[in-house]
């Protein structure tokens, strides 16, 4: 039996807000896009505060949401799979495996997904689209705007361009940093 | 129509004397060596192992020399070989025959070794050489990489061996890494792999041991043909040899869709094991294996066949075979009665002719 | 054909209708939670020179989490996934409504350690399961855990559970020293028949060689689970155990439902050409397989086009044979409410969820409004 431990805390998660998130998607109101019409910037936390590494789950309008900061960048999704509902954001954060031929597997730095601690789909963080195995044919293509932050997102561009997505979208959100504070808008 | 079973065996391996050394031939005698036709796989009493025109040809159900193939398959008299019903043709353009007796010999690798060439030897001359019809399953050591890539480069470039013979029943899934230079051999020579029921498995063909009847034995040829599919997938042989197709014959097809639901489902979840596979495990499989239609094991339903049909591409991944002399009822018919004409005409011929390169 | 049971489960006078029954979920104790009910003997031979069974888990190392919900690991020290009953509660009884939940504890399993200390282990987890989780919420109910490699030993254990309603089940493993329908474990099933408990063979155990060889991959071992049980049920079937033991009721659990049908035809097939070969048999294979085989749905499989799956359910007409299974806290779980695909019209719908399992084991259809925490 293995003695890693796999807590909320040793994944570096930290719960904000009122909502106890032991089962995260309880309760969640279904459906994607702002809550009131309007989007609404909620403060997460001040950024001396929040180093890389990091996530924090917090509750805004009763939707669970994870923010990432994963080196300089941020990322927020919305912290329910689309496939059957798990806690998205509790799971790992990892990069593309390919190979090329049989055995020869290795790590891709971009882009970055994070994986459904239950059955394991993968999303892309930036993105919110789903991505499953090397490549998965048959589905449209999928067309990235260009974010603003240059060449990191020509790089994630480039990378995704290889990838075909699958069937499912997590809903993502805009993070910024303002005045010294990171920034959510739900 | 191409028949893409049909058996045939020397009757002892007498027969193979022209072809194995003295040393053999000695370890034969002395030993009391003795072909046993396969017979754990097909007792000579079992219903299954011959149907009764088979069992009233001279010389017993399983062709030990042409002459013997050609009155019990080849000519337009023998309904029996091919029965597939009224106005559908009996007699095969091509045949492939498929000899077995590799799959009995034992661990000695020597030895095993020279019976595979001596079979080789002797399906060429014995049937391969006297009718152009002809085609044969090119038979190798199953317990020996370096033999079998061996013999393929030996008689490989005989075009009128078709394919590589392997058990379905072996130490190692036949995905495994450590047999991928077969399929490289087998490649370089334009050859395919045929995945053939039986063969022999360590203590039992079971998760757990002994099989007691010889219907579990029998039935057990299904899940073991699934392991190999898995195996071929998963290990990327088809990423290595993209121009490759595997044959399974004699296994059964209508456990396949459940499976393929499976495998897909469960790849979606764990593909990161095996990130070389670029396509979902069932594209894989639908491009790249294809299956000879005996056993066919259905149910008396017509809806539930055409259920079948719908979840099973027929057309494009079935290839008939009599498996002369073997016996399984008659579940083909009612199957082909359900497929169009064009899907029927590719069962019957167009997917071996394409597999083949038989025009 | 079901046998009356000697004690049933207590109906509430007053209460909430069952809606929704989870067949396979998974408490499981860390080795120092079961070594407190075992003797000094035992625990001195376990500390010393360990479980000495093989575990073909450990050769294909489950892909992701170890196999794992991520968020099923308790914050509590000296917790696993699967040890802490109020972790378990919150996230699968009350999140999803569950109204029964049948524990699966899977620690005994793979036993092949003596004969004395294997009996010892399975009785530890019995009577840890009854204190820990029995007690601890009604909904909860459990199987009989048994030394399956000793029959007599095994008879005894399950002699000594059915007294209690809650033990719903004799839980025995999907792959064993000897195949499943072998006449050295008939004992354990004619005591599992007389006490009214169906057995659940669950996906485990040592998987031996398999006639095509040893697979490298989790995936491979992971879609074979499915073929094991296959394999299993024809050796069932061919046994001759379900004609020797009509009462007889078996659950093949987490192992997949769609092959059943395609299994049928095949056992037809080849029972009406060598009937002779099987003469204990009286009825076709797939009437046994109809009369005495439950399956729980988990790992449900997912054609692109579900309605094929349930197609492939109604050709093994297995629409009142399947039981709802969450594999809680396994990674391959299924959410009660997702899983199910839309296709399924209502009536199936419910009767997986519910109906089939009150049918099977014999549960009181109303439970308490309020739930009630005992000790």
């Amino acid at each position: 039996m293995t003695t890693r431990r796999q807590s909320r805390r040793a994944l570096g998660v930290r719960d904000e807000g009122a909502a106890r998130l032991s089962s995260p998607t309880a309760g969640q109101p279904e459906g994607n896009g702002p809550l009131w019409g309007w989007a609404v910037k909620t403060v997460v936390a001040p950024l001396r505060d929040f180093p890389p590494g990091e996530r924090r789950l917090l509750n805004v309008g009763g939707r669970s949401i994870g923010v990432f900061r994963v080196g300089d960048q941020f990322f927020a999704i919305r912290n329910r799979c689309p496939h059957q509902g798990g806690p998205l954001c509790l799971g790992h954060i990892l990069g593309a495996a390919v190979a090329d031929e049989p055995g020869a597997a290795r790590i891709a730095a971009e882009p970055l997904r994070i994986a459904c601690p239950w059955h394991g789909w993968e999303y892309d963080l930036q993105s919110g689209q789903s991505f499953i195995g090397a490549a998965m044919p048959g589905v449209r293509s999928y067309a990235v705007g260009l974010e603003p932050g240059g060449t990191l997102a020509g790089e994630l561009q480039a990378g995704r361009a290889r990838l075909i997505p699958g069937p499912y979208k997590a809903e993502t959100f805009p993070v910024s940093v303002e005045d010294d504070y990171v920034v959510v808008e739900v | 129509m191409i028949d893409a079973d049909v058996h045939c065996a020397p009757a002892s391996y007498r027969a193979l004397y022209p072809y194995l050394s003295e040393y053999w031939r000695h370890y034969i005698e002395e030993a009391g060596v003795r072909l046993t036709a396969v017979e754990h796989a097909y007792p000579r009493g079992a219903p299954t192992s011959a149907s009764p025109a088979a069992r009233e040809q001279r010389g017993g159900p399983v062709p030990a020399s042409y002459e013997a193939l050609r009155e019990a398959v080849l000519e337009p008299r023998s309904q029996r070989a091919a029965p597939l019903g009224a106005g559908r043709p009996s007699t095969p353009r091509h045949v492939v025959l498929n000899c077995l007796t590799g799959f009995e010999t034992h661990r000695n690798p020597y030895f095993t070794a020279a019976v595979a060439s001596a079979l080789n030897d002797w399906l060429r001359e014995e049937f391969l050489a006297r009718d152009e019809r002809l085609r044969a399953s090119l038979v190798v050591s199953p317990i020996s990489t370096d033999d079998a890539v061996a013999e393929i480069e030996r008689v490989g470039d005989d075009r009128r061996f078709v394919q590589v013979l392997l058990p379905a029943r072996a130490d190692l899934p036949w995905g495994n890494k450590n047999n991928h230079r077969i399929f490289a051999a087998a490649r370089e020579h334009r050859l395919q792999v045929a995945v053939h029921a039986w063969g022999r498995a360590g203590k039992a063909p079971t998760p757990s041991g002994f099989t007691t009847t010889y219907l579990e034995d029998y039935i057990a040829n299904q899940p073991i043909a699934q392991a190999q599919v898995l195996s071929l997938v998963a290990e990327g042989v088809f990423d290595r040899f993209p121009e490759l197709r595997v044959v399974l014959v004699e296994c059964g097809f209508a456990w396949l869709p459940p499976l393929l639901w499976r495998f897909d489902k469960d790849w979606k979840g764990v593909w990161r094991e095996v990130p070389w596979l670029k396509r979902l495990p069932s594209e894989y499989v639908i491009e790249h294996l294809r299956f000879t239609t005996a056993p066919a094991h259905l149910p008396d339903d017509a809806d539930a066949i055409a259920q079948l049909l719908e979840m099973l591409p027929a057309g494009k991944l079935l290839t008939y075979a009599s498996d002369y002399p073997h016996d399984h009822g008659d579940g083909l018919g009612a199957l082909l009665e359900q497929l169009g004409e064009e899907d029927r005409k590719a069962v019957l011929e167009g997917n071996a002719a394409a597999l083949y390169g038989l025009g | 054909m079901t046998t009356v049971r000697t004690e049933e489960l207590r109906a509430p006078a007053q209460g909430r209708s069952v809606t929704l029954v989870d067949c396979d979920v998974h408490a499981q104790p860390t080795d120092q939670m079961l070594a407190e009910y075992l003797s000094a003997r035992a625990r001195r031979l376990l500390e010393r020179y360990g479980r000495r069974t093989p575990r073909i888990t450990t050769w294909y190392p489950r892909a992701r989490n170890a196999g794992m919900r991520v968020d099923a690991w308790p914050d509590k020290p000296g917790h696993i996934w699967g040890s802490d009953p109020e972790l378990l509660r919150a996230q699968l009884l009350d999140e999803f409504g569950v109204d029964y939940a049948i524990l699966e504890v899977l620690s005994g399993q793979d036993c092949y350690d003596e004969a004395d200390f294997a009996a010892e282990w399975n009785r530890a987890v019995n009577d840890w399961q009854r204190e820990r989780w029995l007690d601890f919420d009604e909904r909860l109910l459990g199987s009989i855990a048994v030394a399956h490699e000793y029959p007599d030993l095994a008879v005894a254990e399950i002699e000594r559970r059915a007294g209690d309603p809650r033990f719903v089940a004799v839980l025995m493993p999907s792959s064993a020293a000897e195949p499943l329908g072998a006449r050295k474990y008939w004992p354990i099933y004619e005591a599992a028949a007389a006490c009214g408990r169906p057995v659940a063979f669950h996906t485990g155990g040592y998987v031996d060689h398999r006639g095509a060889g040893y697979p490298s991959f989790y995936l491979e071992y992971h879609v074979g689970n499915g073929i094991v049980m296959q394999s299993q049920l024809a050796g069932m079937v061919a046994s001759g155990m379900f004609e020797a033991i009509p009462g007889l009721r078996v659950v093949l659990t987490e192992c997949g439902v769609a092959w059943a049908a395609a299994l049928r035809w095949s056992l037809d097939r080849a029972w009406e050409l060598m009937r002779d070969d099987l003469p204990k048999l009286r009825r076709r294979p797939s009437e046994y397989i109809r009369e005495h085989v439950w399956f729980t749905t988990q790992p449900i499989e997912e054609p692109e086009d579900p309605r094929q799956l349930v197609a492939a359910l109604s050709q093994a007409q297995l629409e009142d044979r399947l039981l709802f299974a969450s594999d809680y806290p396994h990674w391959d779980f299924d959410s009660p409410t997702q899983a199910l695909p839309r296709a399924m019209s209502p009536q199936l719908r419910q009767a997986i969820l519910c109906e089939n399992a009150l049918a099977l084991y014999g549960l009181p259809r109303e439970r308490p409004g309020e739930l009630e925490e005992r000790g």
